[in-house]
C-alpha cells in the first residue's frame, strides 16, 4: 500500500507532463487525491496490509497526520476541479500546475512515512521546490517577492536544520544512523551538549517550515499570494508534516532526558507564536494574511501542547484534525471571495451573505469553526488544553493563553463580520453579477464537508478513529 | 595540509566581507570550491573510491563551475556590479568577521577539543563561516550578493559535515543535496523570473507585501 502511494504519482506525474490537456490534468489530480484516500485508509484501518518498506512506515505517529493529509488532499482536489475552470492560462501552464501539487503531495507524505531523518529532511526541501512554483503560480509582482521570500527563508531553515542533523551525528557518537528507532533506542547514551545545540538548530529549521514564531516571516505571504487551493494545502497540510519531524526530534529529546530544557523552548516559541498573531490580525488589512496568522496561532497552540505533555497529547491530536479541516475549509472558502470581489482588501469586501448566500455562511461557518465555538473540535482541544494547564498549575501561562486567544479571536471576528454582513454597494453587486458563474458548485462541496466533519467531531468520535488517536497520542 | 587549507577557507571570508565587487565575490565562490575540493583529497585515504569520485565532482564542478557560471551570467545580463549601499562601511565589516572568526577558533579549542568525533578547526571554521554568511546576508542590499552569501554558508556546513564523513558518508551526500537544491531555484526562480519583473536586483523592491496599508 504504502508502494502504491508513493508510485502511483510518479506515474501519473509523467503522463501529465505527455498529455497537456486541462481537463485530464485536474481529473489526475483528483485520481491520485482518491487513490491516496483508498490506499492511506486501507493502511490505517485495515488489517493484514503491509505496513514498511525500506525507508518508509507507518507508525503510532504518523497515522493520523496520513489520514488528514489525504482527506484535505481529497477535498482540495474537488475543488480544485472548479477552481481550474476559471484559470485562464495555456494547457501547458496547467499540466504544470498539476505537476507540482502531485510532486508536492507526493512529497509531503514521503515526509509524514518516512522512518529516518535524513530522508525526512531530503523530502522536506521537496516540497519547498513544489510548492515555491505554485505559490508563484501567478506570476505577479507580488507572487514573485511572495515566492522569493518563502524559497529563501526556507533555505536557510532547512540548512540550519542540516547543521542541527550533523550536531546530532557528533552527540550520537558510535550510532551511525539517522534511523529514529535506532536514535530512540541509544538517545539515552547521546553527548548531552551537542543534543541540546542540535535541537535548537532543528528546531528553528524544521520551525522556519512550521512558522513557528521567529522563524514565520514567509508564511502570510505565501499564504496569502498563493492560488486559494495551495494556500489550504499549505496550512492544512505542509505546516503539520514539518510539526511532525519537530515532534520525532522531541521524542529523541524526551529519551535522552532533557524533555525540561525542550519544553521550555517549545513553549516560548508557542507562547511567541501567539503573541504575534494576536500583535498583526488585530489591524488586519487583507483577509488571506489573516488566515495565514491564524495559522501561526494554532501552530503556535500545537506547540504548547506539546510542551506541556500528558493530557495534552491528545488535545494536539484533536486540534492538529479541527485545525487542518477548519483552516483548509476558511482559505477555500476566502478563494470564493477572491473570485466573487476580485480584491484581497477586507475594506472592499462587505455584504457577502447578501451577495451570495453559501459563500457567506460558510465564511461565518468557517470562522466558528476555527475560534472553537462549542460543538468545534477545536473547543474540545483548546478546553483540554486549558484544563491541563491548570491541573499542572500554570495559571500565569494559563491566563495569558486565554488573553491572547480572545484577542485573536475579536480580530478575525470583527473583520469575519465586517465582511460578511453590512451593505454592498450597488456597483459591487454589479461586479458579482458577473463573478457570480465563476463560482461554480465544485467550489461549495468540499468546504461544506469539512465544516460538518469538524462539528460533528466535536461531538461525537467514531470508535475507529478514536483509537487511532489515542495511539497517536499515547506514542508522542 | 588539511589545517592550511580549511585556514585558507576562513581567510575568504574575511575577503568577501571586505570587498563590494561582485564578480570578486564571485571569484572567491570558486576558490572555496577549489580549497573544500583539497581538503577533500587530504581525508581521502579513509573513504572509498566511489563515494571519493561523488565528493570531486561535487566540489570541482558543482561548486566551483556550475554555480558561479549561472551567478556570472546574471551578473552580465543585471550590470549591477557593485553592492554600493552597505548598510555598514566595510572596514566595520572586516573587523567583526575577524572577530568571529578568532572566536570561532578560540571557542572550539576549548569546548569542541573533548569530543572525539569532530576537530575544533573544523568545527570552528565551519561555524565562523555559517555565522558571518548570515550576517552579511542582512546587510547587503542586491538580491545577487545574498544568494553568494547563501552558497558560502552552504560551503560552511559543507565543510562542517566533512569533519564527520568518515563515520556516515550519507550526510555529505545530502549537503550535496542542498547545493543541487541551491543551483536549481537560481536557474528557476532568480536568473529568469525576478529579472523580467525587476530592473535592477534591489532587496528594496520585494517589501511590497507588508500588513499595513496594503495595495494589491
Amino acid at each position: 500500500m504504502i508502494n502504491t502511494i508513493l508510485i502511483f504519482p510518479i506515474i501519473a506525474c509523467i503522463l501529465v507532463l505527455l498529455i497537456k490537456n486541462k481537463t485530464f490534468n485536474t481529473w489526475m489530480v483528483n485520481l491520485y487525491a482518491v487513490v491516496h484516500i483508498v490506499a492511506s485508509s486501507l493502511l490505517v484501518f485495515g488489517k493484514n496490509t503491509e505496513l514498511s518498506i525500506p525507508y518508509f512506515a507507518l507508525d503510532h505517529t504518523n497515522a493520523i497526520f496520513l489520514l488528514v493529509l489525504s482527506f484535505v488532499y481529497l477535498m482540495v482536489a474537488i475543488y480544485n476541479t472548479g477552481y481550474v475552470k476559471n484559470i485562464d492560462v495555456p494547457a501547458r501552464r496547467i499540466s504544470h500546475y498539476s505537476f507540482m501539487i502531485m510532486i508536492f503531495v507526493l512529497s509531503m507524505t514521503g515526509t509524514l512515512l518516512s522512518t529516518d531523518l535524513g530522508v525526512s529532511w531530503v523530502l522536506i526541501e521537496a516540497t519547498t521546490l513544489s510548492s515555491a512554483y505554485l505559490i508563484y503560480f501567478n506570476k505577479t509582482k507580488h507572487a514573485i517577492e511572495a515566492a522569493w521570500k518563502y524559497v529563501f527563508i526556507c533555505s536557510i531553515g532547512i540548512a540550519m536544520a542540516f547543521v542541527g542533523i550533523i550536531l546530532l551525528n557528533v552527540s550520537s557518537g558510535d550510532v551511525n544512523s539517522l534511523n529514529f528507532a535506532q536514535l530512540y533506542q541509544h538517545a539515552a547514551s547521546f553527548d548531552l551538549p551537542f543534543l541540546k545545540l542540535a535541537f535548537i538548530f532543528m528546531l528553528f529549521g524544521f520551525g522556519a517550515k512550521m512558522g513557528l514564531a521567529p522563524v514565520h516571516f514567509w508564511l502570510p505571504d505565501a499564504h496569502s499570494e498563493a492560488p486559494s487551493p495551495i494556500s489550504a494545502l499549505l496550512s492544512a497540510t505542509l505546516l503539520n508534516s514539518a510539526f511532525l519531524v519537530i515532534v520525532r526530534v522531541f521524542k529523541i529529546m524526551e529519551v535522552a532526558g532533557c524533555t525540561n530544557y525542550a519544553r521550555i523552548i517549545l513553549m516560548l516559541m508557542g507562547f511567541l507564536s501567539l503573541f504575534v498573531a494576536t500583535v498583526f490580525v488585530y489591524h488586519i488589512k487583507n483577509y488571506k494574511r489573516m488566515l495565514a496568522y491564524s495559522s501561526i496561532e494554532n501552530m503556535g497552540i500545537l506547540a504548547i501542547g506539546i510542551a506541556l505533555g500528558g493530557v495534552a497529547y491528545y488535545a494536539v491530536v484533536l486540534h492538529l484534525i479541527g485545525h487542518s479541516l477548519a483552516k483548509a475549509s476558511f482559505f477555500l472558502t476566502s478563494g470564493n471571495v477572491l473570485e466573487l470581489f476580485n480584491s484581497k482588501r477586507v475594506k472592499s469586501v462587505s455584504g457577502l451573505v447578501t451577495a451570495d448566500g453559501k459563500t457567506g455562511w460558510m465564511w461565518v461557518a468557517s470562522f466558528l469553526a476555527i475560534c472553537a465555538f462549542p460543538t468545534s473540535l477545536l473547543f474540545l482541544s483548546e478546553f483540554l488544553m486549558i484544563k491541563t494547564m491548570l491541573t499542572e498549575k500554570h495559571y500565569v501561562l494559563c491566563a495569558i493563553f486565554a488573553l491572547l486567544l480572545t484577542i485573536i479571536l475579536f480580530g478575525i471576528g470583527r473583520v469575519v463580520i465586517k465582511m460578511a454582513f453590512g451593505e454592498l454597494s450597488e456597483d459591487k453587486a454589479k461586479l458579482i453579477e458577473t463573478n457570480k458563474n465563476r463560482v461554480s458548485y465544485w467550489m461549495y462541496i468540499s468546504q461544506f464537508v469539512m465544516l460538518i466533519l469538524v462539528f460533528v467531531l466535536g461531538i461525537y468520535i467514531p470508535n475507529c478513529l478514536n483509537e487511532v488517536i489515542k495511539m497517536t497520542a499515547g506514542a508522542f | 595540509m588539511a589545517t592550511g587549507f580549511i585556514i585558507l577557507f576562513g581567510l575568504t571570508m574575511l575577503y568577501l566581507a571586505a570587498t563590494s565587487r561582485i564578480i570578486a565575490h564571485i571569484r572567491i565562490l570558486i576558490v572555496q570550491g577549489v580549497l573544500l575540493f583539497l581538503i577533500c583529497c587530504c581525508g581521502a585515504e579513509h573513504s572509498n573510491l566511489l563515494n571519493f569520485a561523488f565528493l570531486a565532482i561535487e566540489t570541482i564542478v558543482v561548486k566551483s563551475i556550475v554555480i558561479p557560471w549561472f551567478l556570472y551570467k546574471v551578473l552580465k545580463q543585471t550590470h549591477s556590479n557593485r553592492d554600493v549601499a552597505a548598510n555598514i562601511p566595510h572596514f566595520y565589516c572586516l573587523v567583526i568577521s575577524s572577530i568571529v572568526l578568532l572566536a570561532g577558533f578560540l571557542v572550539s579549542n576549548y569546548f569542541v577539543s573533548s569530543v572525539k568525533m569532530i576537530a575544533p578547526i573544523y568545527f570552528g571554521v565551519s561555524a565562523a563561516t555559517i555565522i558571518i554568511s548570515l550576517w552579511l546576508i542582512t546587510i547587503k542590499h542586491k538580491i545577487i550578493s545574498n544568494v553568494i552569501e547563501f552558497i558560502t554558508m552552504e560551503n560552511g556546513i559543507f565543510l562542517l559535515s566533512l569533519s564527520v564523513a568518515k563515520e556516515m558518508p550519507m550526510l555529505v551526500n545530502m549537503g550535496v543535496l542542498l547545493d543541487v537544491f541551491i543551483a536549481v531555484y537560481i536557474l528557476g526562480l532568480f536568473v529568469n523570473e525576478i529579472n523580467k519583473e525587476f530592473k535592477d536586483l534591489e532587496v528594496s523592491h520585494l517589501s511590497d507585501l507588508k500588513d499595513y496599508e496594503y495595495n494589491d
